[in-house]
């Protein structure tokens, strides 16, 4: 038994408590060695391509910056290349931020290798001098990324913001602003490499976390320890058995279906630019699993199953709720990032009346109640248990004005439709509208029918492109213009992005014509609009979720609040870039520019429909 | 007291004679002639844009040669441009009525030769060689008519403007109650010139001539339909100018200058520039006015704007935020105050009474001095002191000057948009979207990292967002780093809505310009 309480408090480590965040890394192998019990570890995906730019029989060694946010596996790292490069452990279990080793490389023979494994710690702190040794260990970086055949090497991590700010405090040298220069492009611009320097420059922020995600909850729910908790006289055990909440929430996690809706949710981060450190992924799962709100720190430990079990508060440790951080206070959902996340997806307050009509009259109503008992009724654990029924009662009779039972019940509505979120079976997902129950309705069919139809080299429907014509046409435009089959790029007469833009300057067919087309492609891995106004002349929009969830709904007549002000500007500079190509194909192809007096007046009938009308002043 | 409060940075003051109607003279001297509140940001440029048309003409685009006062130039009035615009309504209808072009013509020219004003010749016939229909004639008319600057006002047509496509495009503002055309000064009232002087002070006015010149000339289509609406024959220009910039150099005319030149330099298409011309040209006409009162204040402390990124409810930031715009705000009173109080501790006041042999003697000479300071005193009719006297000079100047240029920094803040009431009862520095774009735009050539962005703010405006800035300012009681931390992060939200800011992570962000030229 202790063996398998020990893994449950090992694994809490990993979860939303206080910690000291810069050594998490050393902290858990500290642990790990004291108890016996493995980490959690998976292979990276960039650990091979790491490894390869110190490879000693390699011909393009290169040195190497490791960045990104906290909690993204930087020292994790370091410390897998230093084990590969035969570092001593003592060494680095030495917490110095600075370490060296060599290697022996084939041609070259010895190689000195730098590790600096926590820039922050090593450099001096704001406002004080740098040591000489230290500004010239970073000047004789600089001058190495230049050099062309190096015998020595670097291997840097830093957060970028430690990054930038390090390099600009060595203004003195006419290098470090350089190569500072050089930090800021391959930042703001995605790059890796740059031809002009030996340097491989890893941004772990810009890693899929749904990838990441699968390898962590892969590593998590096969750890060996499991077997010590469910296995044997331990799997009959409170603690332990079919009763106990952390085994049903191991096994939820274990189930295709929570999985995979599990992994839509970090999907959905990936398509709208939001990222998620590797810890964060690891501190949310250790949640989903422990997460109960009475117990210390809002996570269980194996001597909270029985008392948990017998309060009649099972319900509370529910993996659906778990994973939105429901079990946290307010304050520390909103301080954990990979919560915030979540919650901006509004699973559990955004609803249908289906929705809300199942899980209120299900039970009663004879066309919700098969469907009820499939997806509520037949869940012992965290399905409609009595504590809901009463509450649910007194919501609908209605009889008192007693504002705290109103209030318990809509919680638990809030937990239900969590819950339906990794329950409805995929072949209920259109009837129920699974996607209706996040703030993105369009998130399925992009998901589906975008992202992955992409990936797969299968072309987007016509339909979707169709609408996101439509919904870009009526926000150029600023009319409720229906036609989806050209784009109208159309201005004020004083201004390029009037609010509604009544000069036409070009059509462009959305069919391939004469070079111009209008499409949707795949580009550095993720979907974008491409608009192109001649064979080579185009521009592209990438297609994040909430775009394309915005030019969606748009096209389909309604415009959103919340969404406007945030979109709206960043869909009318898309217009600006696609005037610019407009201007330079005019310039190219020598045709005639709006300098005549021939104006193009757009306006719409009764039907959406645009009519262009041309009118002329002549010149005398 | 500033260095640039020296003699020798001083212009000259004007003849008296040249104003005749203002006295005492007095916000005047310290700020110049004049700074109006009733001028809208757009008014205001397009009065600086007819005064900058005038000099082109004369070949003298902002360059004073050496000659700090009078300004002079010739703007026009083009009243047949004004008519078919703005005092036309019955074209629309006679549009819709007769398909038939020549008809339509006919009865249109009939009708506006009996509403017409002003125009010497009621004689609009030559607009119906411009044409091919009378139906592009009206549509055309209606779509310019789209443009008009601030159109939704309630404004009588000889006080409305087209959109400044060029040089066709702009007009002096007309008073056409009597029948005959008369200079107005409700919507022009000579701030424009003040801008149009502080350009031509500044350190950039050889860099902002080219593109200035640019826009007056108006090479486009839309400048040459607006020219064609007009006869061929030459209007009569009368002389206009006289307007008053008391500072040789001030910075901020520089940082003015700056800002326009980085706005041109931006090479953003057809128009879309001068809504931050216009908006930034105002903003530093009133940071020209608080920098300028502070002198006259003698605190010594630079003008500082507590800045909240706008908040769903109330915050420690609001309240910093109100009580320094209401410190602000009587900082122009302060300015006046003073001025007045600096006349009765002059040398020449002190020594008018210690010459004189007598209190009325005395009460005559110190008269004297006021009508020669700020000419004013003939009027005064109190009791025969200098103390009562300058009690009246206080009394009257106050009284004028919370009448107009005191209500400068609240107006102009307003319609810039750094001024709010957003979601309270009271004032206080809350930028819109319009103006923290415009700042981008003017500030930010490509990306720039988030604190020195910040930094530079503080710096070049005294506008305060950040932490960083807070603490230098703010003395340790009332600086909150949470709160202050918070504002950031609201203002960095809000950027990032506008496609204006890229977070990398949580350590490090970047202010995007979304206009930049690619590298």
């Amino acid at each position: 038994m202790k063996r398998a309480e020990d893994w449950i408090r090992f694994l809490r480590k990993y979860g939303p408590i206080a910690r000291n965040g810069n050594m998490f890394d050393e902290d858990i192998i500290r642990t790990s060695m004291r108890t016996g019990i493995a980490p959690i570890t998976f292979e990276h995906p960039l650990i091979e391509r790491l490894i390869s730019c110190f490879d000693p029989f390699s011909d393009s060694l290169k040195s190497v910056i490791l960045t990104g946010a906290a909690g993204d596996g930087k020292t994790h790292l370091c410390r897998q290349v230093w084990e590969k490069l035969g570092g001593d452990c003592e060494v680095w279990a030495s917490d110095e931020p600075y370490v060296q080793t060599t290697i022996q490389h084939s041609r070259k023979g010895l190689i000195q290798i730098h590790i600096i494994r926590d820039l922050s710690a090593w450099v001096p702190q704001q406002g004080m001098v740098w040591p000489a040794a230290k500004e010239d260990l970073i000047v004789r970086f600089c001058n190495l990324l230049f050099m062309g055949d190096p015998n020595e090497l670097f291997l840097i991590a830093a957060n970028d913001g430690q990054l930038i700010e390090t390099w600009r405090r060595l203004d003195a040298h006419k290098i470090a602003m350089k190569v500072s220069a050089l930090f800021e492009k391959l930042l703001v611009e995605d790059k890796e490499e740059d031809p002009s320097v030996r340097l491989k420059f890893f941004n772990l922020s810009k890693i899929s976390c749904a990838e990441l995600f699968e390898q962590a909850l892969k590593a998590i729910i096969s750890h060996e320890r499991w077997k010590d908790c469910f296995e044997g006289e331990n799997g009959e055990s409170i603690t332990f058995g079919r009763q106990s909440p952390i085994r049903k929430n191991y096994e939820l996690l274990c189930d295709s279906l929570v999985r995979e809706r599990l992994k839509t949710l970090f999907d959905l981060c990936d398509y709208n630019d939001l990222h998620v450190p590797v810890r964060e992924i690891l501190l949310l799962l250790a949640n989903a699993i422990l997460g109960h709100p009475d117990c210390g720190g809002r996570l269980m430990i194996p001597n909270d199953v029985a008392r948990v079990i017998n309060s009649g508060t099972v319900s509370k440790a529910s993996l659906y709720n778990n994973i939105f951080g429901g079990n946290l206070s307010v304050i520390s959902q909103d301080s954990i990032p990979v919560f915030n996340y979540f919650n901006l997806f509004r699973i559990g307050r955004e609803t249908t009346n289906r929705i809300d009509n199942l899980l209120i009259y299900g039970e009663e109503d004879e066309q919700f109640q098969p469907v009820f008992a499939q997806l509520i009724g037949s869940d012992s654990f965290y399905g409609a248990n009595a504590a809901y029924h009463s509450a649910k009662r007194t919501y609908i009779e209605g009889a008192d004005e007693d504002n705290e039972s109103y209030k318990t019940f809509l919680d638990q509505l809030v937990a239900h439709r969590r819950a339906l979120f990794f329950k409805i079976p995929h072949d209920q997902e259109d009837a129920l509208g699974l996607w209706e129950l996040t703030i993105f309705r369009y998130a399925g069919e992009f998901r589906k029918k975008v992202f992955h139809a992409l990936k797969e080299g299968h072309k987007v429907e016509r339909r979707i492109l169709s609408r996101l014509v439509k919904g870009l046409n009526r926000i150029w435009v600023g009319m409720l213009v229906d036609d989806d089959r050209e784009l109208y790029l159309a201005t004020g007469l004083s201004f390029s992005n009037a609010r509604v833009s009544r000069i036409l300057a070009e059509r462009i067919s959305v069919n391939p014509r004469l070079g111009q087309k209008v499409d949707i492609i795949l580009k550095n891995n993720k979907p974008v609009l491409l608009v192109a106004l001649s064979k080579h002349i185009t521009c592209t929009f990438q297609l994040s979720l909430i775009r394309y969830e915005f030019l969606s709904r748009v096209a389909d007549g309604a415009l959103p609040n919340s969404f406007s002000k945030e979109c709206y500007e960043d869909i009318m500079s898309f217009k600006s870039q696609a005037l610019a190509a407009l201007s330079r194909r005019r310039d190219e192809d020598e045709e005639e520019k709006d300098e005549d007096l021939v104006f193009r007046l757009l306006r719409i009938d009764e039907h959406g429909n645009p009519i262009e009308e041309s009118v002329e002043a002549l010149d005398v | 007291m500033s260095e640039f409060l020296a003699q020798e940075n001083i212009v000259p003051r004007p003849y008296q004679s040249d104003h005749q109607n203002i006295s005492p003279w007095l916000d005047e001297q310290i700020w110049g002639h004049r700074i109006w509140d009733s001028q809208t940001p757009w008014l205001l440029f397009l009065e600086f844009l007819t005064v900058a048309e005038g000099c082109l003409r004369e070949n003298k685009l902002f360059d004073e040669k050496g000659v700090y006062y009078p300004t002079q130039f010739r703007p026009y009035r083009r009243l047949y441009l004004r008519n078919i615009l703005f005092n036309n309504e019955c074209i629309f209808r006679i549009d819709k009525i007769y398909s038939d072009s020549r008809r339509a013509w006919k009865e249109w020219f009939e009708k506006i030769e009996k509403i017409a004003q002003g125009v010497p010749n009621r004689d609009f016939t030559y607009l119906q060689d411009r044409f091919p229909t009378f139906h592009d004639f009206a549509a055309l008319i209606a779509t310019l008519r789209n443009t008009a600057v601030e159109s939704n006002t309630n404004r009588r047509w000889s006080s409305r403007f087209i959109f400044p496509f060029g040089s066709y495009t702009l007009y002096e503002d007309l008073n056409l109650k009597s029948g005959r055309p008369s200079r107005e000064y409700i919507n022009f009232g000579r701030t424009g010139e003040l801008l149009y002087l502080m350009l031509c002070r500044s350190r950039y006015n050889e860099d902002i001539r080219s593109p200035v010149e640019d826009a007056l000339k108006g090479k486009n289509r839309l400048n040459s339909l607006i020219r064609l609406l007009q006869p061929n024959e030459s209007e009569d220009l009368q002389l206009k100018g006289y307007s008053y910039l008391p500072y040789k150099r001030h910075p901020s005319f520089d940082l003015l200058g700056e800002d326009w030149n980085s706005i041109f330099n931006m090479g953003l298409p057809a128009f879309d520039a001068f809504q931050h011309l216009v908006q930034l040209g105002s903003f530093h006409m009133m940071l020209y006015q608080l920098r300028t009162a502070v002198w006259f204040c003698s605190y010594g402390k630079k003008v500082r704007f507590i800045c909240e990124a706008i908040a769903p409810k109330k915050t420690l930031i609001r309240e910093l935020s109100i009580i320094n715009y209401q410190e602000n705000n009587v900082l122009t009173t302060s300015a006046v105050e003073n001025y007045v109080s600096q006349i009765a501790q002059s040398d020449s006041w002190k020594s008018a009474i210690e010459e004189s042999d007598s209190e009325i003697d005395a009460f005559t000479r110190c008269k004297g001095i006021m009508r020669d300071e700020v000419w004013w005193s003939d009027d005064y009719d109190g009791p025969s002191n200098i103390y009562s006297l300058i009690a009246e000079l206080r009394n009257i100047a106050m009284k004028g000057h919370q009448q107009h240029a005191g209500n400068v920094h609240r107006v102009y803040g307003r319609l810039v948009g750094l001024v709010s009431k957003r979601g309270t009862n009271r004032l206080r520095y809350a930028p819109n979207d319009a103006l923290l774009k415009s700042l981008i735009i003017a500030n930010v050539s490509n990306r720039m990292e988030l604190n020195k962005f910040l930094d530079k703010l503080y710096q070049k405006y005294g506008l305060i967002f950040g932490e960083r800035e807070a603490e230098q300012v703010l003395p340790c009681e009332s600086f909150d780093q949470k709160a202050f931390q918070a504002n950031t992060q609201r203002l960095e939200r809000r950027l990032s809505s506008m496609g204006m800011l890229r977070r990398l992570s949580d350590a490090c962000a970047y202010v995007i310009n979304p206009f930049a030229r690619e590298e």
